[in-house]
């Protein structure tokens, strides 16, 4: 291990983006104590302004196709990179943009609260860039640190503190699991750096290693079985943090399981297929069936991220470039549907003050738009078309059949129709049932926007994907040696008629 | 213009809806307006297909090529042939009628044309694809908007589990009974139906996915994977892979034929819908499933087919025989709609089970025909319950004086639903009949028995609806007098007797559709292309008499 930190100031333009918001998160956090007068709201858009600033730079990166690696190798910015954080930041915007409301129900550190949001958004960002065990491990906690925090944030509430103490015990065992696994892996190959654990000889230990470190990645995006912080975590938090949690670490762990499976553990695929693919089984069969009998609507959504996961693990056991595609694809989707679907609960939560499923009877009446919106991320999450997660659905099916892995598609698609019947029983909620109270709902302004983007997302990439699949083949171009599957080139298209 | 019509066709509808997204629902004539509107154009673009159509050249025609997904060989590829383009004009004239049927609607109306719209938009979508997955997006798109027509404008059938013969025994619907366990909302139909069609959809999706993997040709297009794709004797599990792909594709579309087994949902759920869309699900929505089935599973897979398709000639004998039975002794009208809709099913698998010329279409014929006679029945249904809000047969009666042009209209729906001489039905039946004789006789009589059995509960169902003593609470409900409550039940009589009496444009263009599948599929050169190329028919006429020689008459009234 040699750390050569002869890198020239140029170098560190790859750190560009999280530089800036570091420097910018300092700034909210002076402007919150120097002027404790300003109204809190005006921190939030101050730290949207931030990120879309951060957004618009990864963006800048991604046209340029500026990539490179530092310290190392221990942080890389590579397409895949800059597409996660993109995903990172774009799910912070839409998520502060969502709380601005309801940051009003804090007692107290109101300001911090975004704060908090944009140093998780961080960590997480740095997580997307981690490449080697000692990144991985520190961005991991870095990322978490300011969940802990937030998760438990209303104070009076014991639903919220017992979130906050569940996921920190079960937060800090994941941890320690981590450190533990890494440890091990170390000790076998005496190498940190993914890539250079190419050639490793799969000996017990490492072994052992590696699945402790996957189980700590399980954690975070909650695969059964390191799943069960998540439903009491999910409905304890306040909403806009669930929604943050339920998308943006997922994403960022996503990021890591693609380099260590792909980069570190390449020449285990045939094991490591079997593990993904078992976990994804049972993602999907427990999760869609404990959902059914969900009767609050955070959970309901908490579980249904679950069963989102597994889908995502057949994309990842899939083992090729498309497969990858596909789950960066997915997660697009299920972005824009989630943290729509959370944006009606959160509007919900303002104007009723209840996330029961009951309460949403007669929301069709209520208010055609949050009912409408709502139906589509529902059955956008379900996977119906012409929505956009049927479509990303579609994509990881059809990258797992040219893998031939039968048995994972026909528990996937055996899945659709089971989360089907629990979407639609809120949609039943929604539209058939009568309101028990009429009155309309009404929504704010920024929590409107939110729930448009949603829409919009969800709809244009259901409708016109093919930019969006430009995008994330572009970003997994790191895996374009993986083996394709063989296929022969497409004959000229018949002559029409007869 | 003309070579866009699809576009037209499948678009408007779906551009009414997104239209009416933006109007108030205070608005209700222009709501009405917009949805009967894009309707209009729809219908009229189906016309223009119809009559367009070149049943000599035949083959796919109106070919729109749009690449969608380049890294998925996916390409919004459009066409229709001569099996398609009747039933993308049944569907819009359905569609079209429909909106006027639900003319009335109160209750959320922007919403109810939202949704009508896009369902018949899916279901239109479905018979012009000729991408595999555009095939299943738009026929998985055209489920959901059913769970809210149902579960929104439907109703409940109280009914149903009272309905008991004479002696008090009940007589349900076994298979709908083990999965009812009592309950009879319209919220449980509208489930039953989203869950059961997905489930099968999903099986037929997994076939859908098998071809695709196992033809390595990368691309969803039917036309690249009927020509080159090679999926026979591949052996997997026991058995071959085209067998399986087939199992799969053949029941996870016969569901929402329905075939035999697989119905239950059915009438559970024309008898929750609203009227207008109980006739979009029993006019064009059931045969998406035989269209999938003649699109996929025939055109991909000609042997298999052959090999296996015997076995949809046992099960069509069920849906006749049980539909026929239970709609005899149901006492809701639109179950006995529903069932009659699904025993009338089974002519058509019949028909394509034979796998003959003509047999076949009879089939299609017999879909178009069908999506009139049922139309009406549900149009009429409809209309008597909103007057009486009772379906219930047996406490209605004598409804002819109230309702004269109804019930007038009433005995023309039974009688083409029957397949009285003068209707289109007339024709797909006899054809059906006669193409299928020779390989199965047996259904054949079964199906004859079928007719007589449909005579005789459509016409006990008219006789205790529209005649004898009449109930005083029932004194207050009229007729369809207003222009906008007649025209739906007059364009369905005018194009089923219309075509009737004047069936050869129709049969010309199902011919040229079904001609070159046959022959596909039984590897026998059709006459057509015996015929030397260098004597160039005249007229089409000549053509057809040309043929005539080798193949029986075609049965047309009058």
């Amino acid at each position: 291990m040699n750390f050569e930190l002869n890198m020239t100031i140029a170098d560190l333009l790859f750190l560009l983006p999280e530089i800036f918001l570091t420097l910018w998160l300092c700034l909210v956090l002076i402007v919150d104590f120097a002027f404790p007068r300003l109204p809190k709201e005006q921190l939030g858009y101050l730290s949207v302004v931030g990120l879309v600033v951060t957004l618009g730079c990864l963006a800048w990166f991604d046209l340029t196709h500026i990539s490179g690696a530092l310290f190392g190798n221990m942080f890389v910015l590579d397409r895949m990179s800059i597409f996660f954080k993109m995903f990172i930041v774009g799910a912070s915007i839409l998520v502060i943009l969502a709380s601005i409301e309801y940051v009003n129900r804090f007692a107290f550190f109101r300001g911090e609260y975004y704060f908090l949001i944009v140093m998780s958004a961080l960590g997480m960002m740095f997580m997307a860039s981690a490449n080697d065990l000692l990144s991985l491990f520190v961005t991991l906690e870095f990322s978490t640190f300011g969940f802990y925090v937030l998760v438990a944030y209303l104070r009076e509430d014991l639903a919220s503190n017992e979130a906050g103490l569940k996921f920190f015990i079960l937060g800090v065992f994941a941890a320690g699991l981590l450190a533990y696994g890494i440890s091990l892996v170390y000790g076998e190959t005496g190498k940190l750096v993914f890539s250079d654990m190419a050639s490793a000889p799969a000996t017990p230990g490492l072994i052992i290693g590696f699945l402790l470190i996957f189980a700590a990645l399980g954690f975070k995006i909650g695969a059964v079985p390191f799943h069960s912080w998540i439903p009491d975590t999910y409905h304890g938090a306040p909403t806009p943090v669930t929604a943050f949690l339920s998308i943006a670490p997922k994403g960022a762990a996503i990021a890591i399981l693609l380099r260590l499976f792909f980069v570190a553990l390449f020449t285990f695929k045939p094991m490591w297929v079997l593990l993904l693919a078992a976990v994804s089984v049972l993602s999907m069969t427990y999760a869609n069936i404990v959902a059914i009998a969900q009767t609050n609507i955070k959970r309901l959504l908490a579980y249904s991220g679950i069963a989102q996961i597994g889908n995502v693990l057949i994309g990842m056991a899939a083992g090729t470039k498309m497969g990858n595609d596909a789950i960066l694809f997915y997660l697009l989707t299920y972005l824009f549907a989630n943290i729509g679907a959370f944006a009606v609960v959160i509007a919900m939560s303002q104007a009723i003050g209840s996330e029961e499923i009951n309460d949403y009877s007669g929301l069709n009446r209520r208010s055609p738009f949050l009912a409408f919106s709502m139906l589509l991320f529902l059955l956008s999450l379900a996977g119906v078309p012409p929505l956009a997660g049927f479509i990303g659905k579609i994509y990881i099916f059809v990258a797992a059949i040219k893998e031939g892995l039968y048995t994972l598609i026909t528990v996937g698609l055996v899945n659709i129709v089971i989360s089907m019947y629990y979407y639609l029983i809120v949609v039943k909620k929604m539209y058939i049932a009568e309101p028990i109270d009429p009155s309309p709902i009404r929504i704010s302004g920024p929590m409107k926007a939110v729930v448009y983007v949603g829409l919009a997302g969800t709809l244009l990439i259901g409708i016109y994907p093919q930019p969006f699949i430009d995008w994330v083949v572009s970003a997994t171009m790191m895996f374009s040696h993986l083996p394709a599957p063989a296929t022969t080139a497409l004959p000229p298209i018949p002559p029409l008629g007869g | 213009m003309g070579e866009y019509a699809l576009l037209y066709i499948l678009f408007a509808p779906f551009f009414g809806a997104l239209a009416l997204i933006f109007v108030s629902n205070r608005q209700a004539l222009l709501v009405r307006g917009i949805a009967a509107g894009s309707a209009f154009i729809s219908l009229m673009a189906s016309l223009y297909l119809f009559y367009t159509y070149d049943p000599v050249r035949g083959g796919f025609q109106f070919i729109q090529r749009f690449e969608w997904s380049r890294q998925l060989g996916i390409s919004l590829y459009l066409g229709v042939d001569g099996i398609g383009t009747p039933l993308v004009l049944a569907s819009s004239i359905l569609l079209f009628a429909g909106i006027f049927v639900s003319w009335h609607i109160k209750d959320r109306a922007k919403e109810f044309y939202i949704w009508i719209l896009i369902l018949a938009a899916a279901t239109i979508g479905v018979f012009m694809s000729l991408d595999l997955f555009f095939l299943y997006f738009f026929y998985e798109m055209s489920v959901i908007p059913m769970y809210l027509l149902l579960g929104m404008w439907g109703s409940h059938t109280k009914k149903y589990l009272e309905m008991t013969d004479p002696e008090g025994v009940k007589q349900r619907d076994s298979v709908g009974f083990i999965f009812n366990f009592g309950s009879n909302s319209k919220e449980y139909a509208a489930m039953k139906l989203v869950l059961f069609l997905s489930a099968f959809a999903v099986a037929a999706f997994m076939g859908i996915l098998l071809i695709y993997k196992y033809s390595g040709l990368n691309t969803f297009d039917i036309l690249v994977l009927r020509e080159h794709a090679n999926l026979m004797n591949i052996p997997v599990l026991g058995t071959t892979l085209d067998k399986i792909i087939w199992v799969l594709i053949f029941f996870g579309f016969a569901s929402i034929a329905p075939l035999w087994p697989l119905h239950s949902w059915s009438p559970v759920g024309h008898a929750a819908a609203p009227a207008a869309t109980s006739m979009l699900h029993a006019g064009v929505l059931m045969k998406l499933g035989h269209f999938s089935i003649i699109r996929v599973a025939f055109e991909i897979l000609p042997e298999t087919t052959q090999e296996l398709m015997p076995m949809a000639a046992v099960l069509c004998m069920f849906s006749i025989v049980y539909g026929g039975f239970v709609a005899y002794y149901a006492k809701d009208t639109k179950y006995v709609i529903g069932y009659s809709s699904s025993s009338h099913m089974g002519y058509v698998f019949l028909g394509m089970a034979a796998l003959d010329y003509i047999s076949l279409s009879g089939a299609v014929i017999y879909m178009f025909a069908h999506a009139m006679a049922t139309g009406m029945l549900f149009s009429m249904a409809g209309w008597v319950y909103d007057q009486t809000h009772t379906r219930d047969i047996p406490s209605l009666g004598g409804l002819s004086n109230k309702m004269p042009f109804i019930s007038a209209c009433f005995v023309v729906g039974c009688m083409a639903s029957i397949g009285m001489p003068g209707t289109i039905n007339f024709i797909a039946e006899v054809m059906i009949i006669v193409g299928s004789w020779n390989k199965y006789p047996l259904q054949v009589i079964v199906a004859v028995l079928g007719i007589v059995l449909t005579m005789a509960y459509l016409f006990k169902m008219m006789r205790s609806l529209f005649y004898g003593p009449m109930d005083q609470k029932y004194s207050h409900s009229h007729d369809a007098v207003a222009f906008v409550d007649r025209l739906p039940l007059l364009i369905m009589i005018s194009v089923s007797v219309g075509f009737g009496l004047f069936p050869m444009h129709l049969y010309n263009v199902v011919r040229s559709g079904v001609d070159p599948l046959i022959s596909k599929i039984t590897r026998v050169v059709p006459v057509a292309e015996l015929q030397a190329p260098e004597a160039p028919a005249t007229s089409l006429h000549e053509q057809l008499a040309a043929r005539g020689a080798q193949l029986p008459e075609v049965p047309v009234s009058q």
